[in-house]
């Protein structure tokens, strides 16, 4: 069903523990992908794996933003196209074409899938240099990202997992209780 | 910490479970005073909430449940006899311990609420007034000595353990607040030893003559729970049983993946191994599907309670049977359908059921019979809400309808007294002279209805005047796994749940063209005798019509109201599928019910077919199809219309092409209203202008009447309504139209239908006299080019010539593909319109003629027909033909003609 993953990031406690550690020491880790010519990241805590492309099943009438759905591992969750959510302007006109990575969110509520187009490695940035994002970055929406670092010869762009998984309808429903983590 | 966390989720589960069981002990005990074993569980119940409350340190649980023991206490003893007022102050306790362990399961604390300890006083008081009471009050009940009998000896042979309370004494763990009140009272009732033969007391003869319906099986599980479950049963999160769920389905398709590889490799062994794990998986997801099965009792036990509250409140005696608990059901289902079945009880109490001097006076007994049925038939589940109440009168359901202009006047009386039933089921019905705080203001039926619906099922209703009223629902046995239809459309599968599916069947393309009729932009096939009108699943969900085509796949489907005919590109297979929720990004999408993962591996959406209609609006357009069906004359591919036949006032008679007409609808005169000096109606939320023809039109002005007829078109994407007497009928004629008789804008000419003069109305004339901006920014501005018409119909050729010449083209007319021929030769024509069917030279042949010409070769062709049909268009593709239109959609043909005159 293609659905090893790249990189397994391990939902046990030593993953947190490390991080948390990390913390301490006054940095964070960050999943990186890539979008055309952007560089984003996600805290480690938000991603739960990621997958080299899963079969995506189109879903039509659904918001643009919507690739379709997949499956992993029995579990239906939504693909979202990263550069539609976050309305990338690009230079390439096929969004639609590429060969996607599937970096699946959701440690704490509905999982979805991200669909970026190159996975880059876990970085591990200092607190004081992670900024809050400016007013305005140009060819994106600023309510998704959460904040930004300024790397050697790039701009990591830290998405905001949870509006990124926030569905944009007016009626969001009652979280599933079979997608929603269990509560123990 | 974490032990005594668990310990405390332990403690609070099980009482969840305990106090629901209670509720309905308490009831049965209202009518079953003299059951020990009844008052020993209930105290056994409440005896542990006690114990266990004071381990945990919940004072104000313990208080409550002290003094509700205490009370029970002296039940058990026989010290007091039960009656209403007891059972009243202890299902209030119920209530309370109930509130309080919900508090303690969200916040993990005591409420602080006052009204807790208030209860505690209060329930004090009453436990230390019934031992004195029971001498003030021995009028109040009746007695059976048997009954006493068996309760003494049974309460004193149990005395020995119950008495023996546990070694946390409440009075001293009870701090604050309730520790003075306790002292006071410090166990008073287990201290009293039982009095014999002091209570000749039982209940009112029609509760004691009544025996429940609870069978003695339920009543043993009832009892001997509690200790059971603890040895055979444990507590699992749901969610966990989901996420099993979910994996045995992979585990599934693994398995498949397995068995093909080992057929590929084609190795005995393999094979073997394989066929063993099949069953052991099959089972396997077999059991997991069946932890999701609970009984319907789960569902009805509350409603002991719930009834005889209802009852109280609205002053009326009913009695309530319980058959079929045992029925199972998915658990998602039972949580569904609660809300549904307890408001169809609150209506079948508050409307149904008679007060007891109503009943009295019409000869029934004077409490009312509630019957709550569960059984399976046909692998679904029906549950059925039965009353012996005064039954629904169809004639005030048809006058109320009428009342709240739900139908006109006519169409109610036209109604079976079945369908009027029906109709509480639509918003805004309350037929409760009086509304009352039980029922509500009629809002919810409407709710109930969607709800079942939504899981598959269907709510009949039936009722006998006097006699009482059935609610039948019908629902699938689980939701989890349904057998569904796979079809597939534009390279993607979809699932059709299989309750919907009616029929399937196939169209050769000689079919479609012969027995598709379209009718207002809807197409309609006939389907023995019967007319479906048929929508397009690639439409439904926007995506791009398919060109060529082979036939056309039809699933009928029945959306729980009427049927019709889904297009899909193609039918797969049928398939037992694991629905799966969709994802709140999807929700909101009515289309689809679900997701499912298929024997591949890959997502299938689910169709949800009640969805799909809603989105299409899918109506019953009644005279729309009636006039299909109606319509004797065969229908031959030329030159026959349907037309309908419509009056203003008594001797104007007018027709119309039927195709124009989007929607007819009845209207009273106080539905139109004025805005800004025109006259308009409101039609799901929108303005639409309503045009009355005399106007316009040299006619007698429309009479006044009760209730107006509406033609409704849609046009240039914009609603726009005629106003006329009455629609008279309509057919399917040859159009014969004598043109030079009324010369009138507006008309275009007229002809003898069943012995009247009818006219032909030009609506597109008259919609710009009545509106001159109506059709602007979509054809009207002036152009040039030369278009050649040959069509052998003077009425078609009048009509098309008229809207070529008003968007400002010369119009050269030809009256068969012969002349037609000749006079392209002739003049310079930049594009042709042809009709196919022509006497001595068809659209076909003029076609292949111009695309053989030395010269203009190229110029456009588009042939126009009045029936659409595929063949024909695939041949006259094949003559190179560029497009092809239906002769009376002048938007289409002159967006058409404006398209290929631009390239």
């Amino acid at each position: 069903m293609g659905s090893q993953s790249d990189f397994p990031i391990e939902q046990q406690s030593d993953a947190k523990e490390k991080s948390v550690a990390f913390q301490n020491e006054d940095t964070a880790h960050f999943v990186t992908f890539y979008f055309a010519e952007h560089f984003f990241g996600l805290p480690i805590s938000e991603v739960v794996e990621i997958n080299r492309s899963l079969e995506i099943t189109p879903v039509p009438l659904a918001q643009p933003y919507v690739a379709g759905i997949v499956n992993l591992r029995g579990q239906i969750i939504t693909a979202v196209n990263l550069a539609r959510r976050i309305e990338l302007a690009m230079n390439t006109e096929s969004v639609d074409e590429f060969e996607y990575h599937n970096v699946i969110l959701g440690r704490h509520n509905e999982p979805v899938s991200l669909l970026a187009e190159r996975i880059g490695d876990v970085v591990e940035i200092p607190v004081s240099q992670i900024e809050p994002p400016p007013s305005l970055i140009e060819g994106m929406k600023v309510e998704y990202i959460k904040h930004v670092c300024k790397l050697p010869g790039q701009l990591l762009i830290i998405l905001d997992g949870d509006s990124l998984q926030r569905p944009d309808t007016a009626d969001t429903g009652e979280p599933d209780t079979s997608t929603s983590p269990a509560v123990n | 910490m974490g032990m005594e966390d668990d310990i405390q989720k332990d403690f609070l589960a099980e009482s969840r479970e305990n106090m629901e069981l209670l509720d309905q002990q308490f009831v049965e005990l209202e009518s079953e005073p003299d059951n020990a074993e009844l008052i020993k569980s209930i105290f056994r119940t409440i005896h542990t909430i006690k114990g266990t409350s004071g381990f945990f340190g919940f004072n104000t649980l313990e208080g409550i449940a002290h003094f509700a023991e205490d009370i029970l206490s002296k039940l058990r003893d026989g010290i007091v006899a039960v009656n209403e007022k007891i059972t009243t102050v202890l299902l209030q306790a119920v209530d309370h311990i109930n509130a309080i362990l919900a508090s303690l399961e969200q916040t993990g604390k005591e409420p602080d609420e006052l009204e807790h300890l208030d209860f505690i006083v209060e329930l004090r008081d009453f436990a230390e007034k019934l031992e004195t009471s029971r001498d003030t009050t021995p009028d109040q009940k009746g007695g059976s000595p048997e009954g006493t009998k068996t309760n003494e000896t049974d309460a004193s042979a149990q005395a020995g353990p119950e008495d023996e309370n546990p070694t946390q004494c409440p009075a001293k763990s009870r701090k604050d607040e309730t520790s003075g009140e306790s002292e006071k009272t410090d166990l008073p009732g287990e201290k009293v030893s039982p009095v014999s033969g002091q209570e000749p007391k039982a209940e009112k003869p029609e509760r004691s003559s009544s025996p429940t319906t609870y069978k003695a099986s339920d009543m043993k599980q009832g009892f001997g729970r509690t200790p059971q479950l603890t040895e055979s049963h444990i507590r699992v999160d749901v969610n966990l049983l989901d996420r099993l769920m979910n994996l045995a389905g992979e585990l599934v398709l693994s398995r498949n993946r397995m068995v093909q590889i080992a057929g590929q490799l084609n190795n005995q062994e393999l094979l073997q191994a394989n066929q063993r794990m099949s069953l052991v998986v099959t089972e396997m997801q077999e059991q997991i599907m069946q932890t999701r099965m609970q009984p319907v009792g789960n569902v009805f036990n509350k409603f002991p309670r719930i009834v005889r509250d209802l009852a109280r409140q609205a002053k009326k005696q009913v009695q309530l049977r319980i058959e079929g608990a045992e029925t199972e059901l998915d658990r998602s289902i039972i949580e569904i359908i609660k809300d549904p079945i307890t408001h169809m009880v609150r209506n079948s109490i508050d409307h149904g059921i008679e007060k007891p001097d109503t009943r009295t006076a019409n000869g029934k007994p004077p409490g009312g019979t509630l019957t709550m049925r569960a059984y399976h038939e046909g692998g679904q589940v029906i549950i059925e809400i039965e009353d012996d109440g005064a039954g629904i009168d169809a004639q005030i359901i048809r006058r109320k309808a009428v009342d709240k202009g739900v139908l006109g006047e006519v169409q109610a009386e036209a109604l079976s007294d079945r369908d009027a039933l029906l109709l509480i089921f639509q918003a805004g019905f309350s037929t409760a002279e009086q509304v009352t705080n039980i029922s509500g203001r009629g809002v919810g039926m409407d709710v109930v209805k969607s709800n079942i619906e939504k899981l598959g099922g269907a709510v009949d209703i039936q009722s006998r005047i006097g006699r009482g009223t059935t609610v039948r629902i019908k629902i699938p046995l689980t939701l989890a796994i349904i057998p569904a239809l796979i079809v597939n459309t534009a390279g993607q599968r979809y699932a059709i749940p299989q309750v919907n599916l009616v029929e399937l069947f196939r169209l050769s393309d000689e079919s479609v063209e012969r027995n598709i009729q379209i009718v207002g932009g809807s197409e309609y096939y006939r389907l023995r005798g019967q007319i479906l009108p048929l929508i397009r699943l690639r439409r439904v969900l926007g995506l791009k019509e398919k060109e060529p085509r082979n036939g056309l796949n039809i699933v009928v489907l029945n959306n729980g109201d009427k049927n019709f005919g889904l297009v899909v590109d193609g039918i797969n297979d049928s398939e037992e599928i694991v629905v799966k929720p969709l994802g709140s990004h999807l929700k909101h999408i009515d289309c689809y019910a679900g997701t499912t993962l298929m024997g591949d591996g890959r997502v299938a959406l689910i169709l949800d077919v009640v969805g799909m209609t809603a989105a299409l609006n899918l109506q019953s357009d009644k005279p729309m199809e009636r006039s299909l069906s109606q319509e004797e004359s065969i229908v031959t591919a030329e030159e026959r219309q349907f037309i309908l036949l419509f009056s203003v006032g008594p001797e104007e008679y007018f027709a119309i092409p039927l195709a124009l007409v989007s929607r007819l609808d009845k209207i009273t005169p106080d539905d139109l209203e004025m805005v800004s000096g025109q006259e308009v109606i409101q039609y799901r939320g929108r303005s639409i202008p309503v045009i009355r023809l005399e106007n316009y039109l040299p006619i007698s002005p429309l009479p006044e009447q009760d209730e107006y007829h509406l033609i409704v078109f849609h046009l240039n994407d914009k609603d726009i309504a005629c106003l006329v007497s009455g629609i008279d009928d309509s057919l399917d004629m040859a159009v014969e139209v004598e043109e030079q008789m009324f010369r009138q804008e507006g008309i275009v000419g007229s002809a003898i239908i069943n012995d009247h003069t009818t006219l032909f109305l030009d609506i597109y004339q008259i919609i710009e006299l009545h509106d001159p901006s109506f059709f602007s920014g979509s054809c009207h501005e002036t152009r040039v080019g030369r278009i050649l018409l040959a069509e052998d119909s003077t009425f078609y050729r009048n009509l098309l010539s008229s809207y070529m010449v008003a968007a400002g083209y010369d119009v050269v007319v030809a009256e068969d593909g012969r002349q037609g021929w000749e006079k392209f030769k002739q003049e310079e024509i930049d594009l042709v319109i042809t009709d196919i069917e022509m006497p001595h030279m068809d659209g076909l042949e003029l076609t292949r003629k111009i695309r053989s010409h030395e010269v203009n070769s190229d110029v456009p062709v588009i042939a126009v027909t009045s029936l659409t049909g595929d063949s024909h268009r695939q041949r006259g593709l094949e003559a190179g033909i560029n497009d092809y239109q239906m002769k009376l959609d002048r938007e289409r043909v002159l967006s058409s003609v404006h398209e290929l005159m631009d390239t």
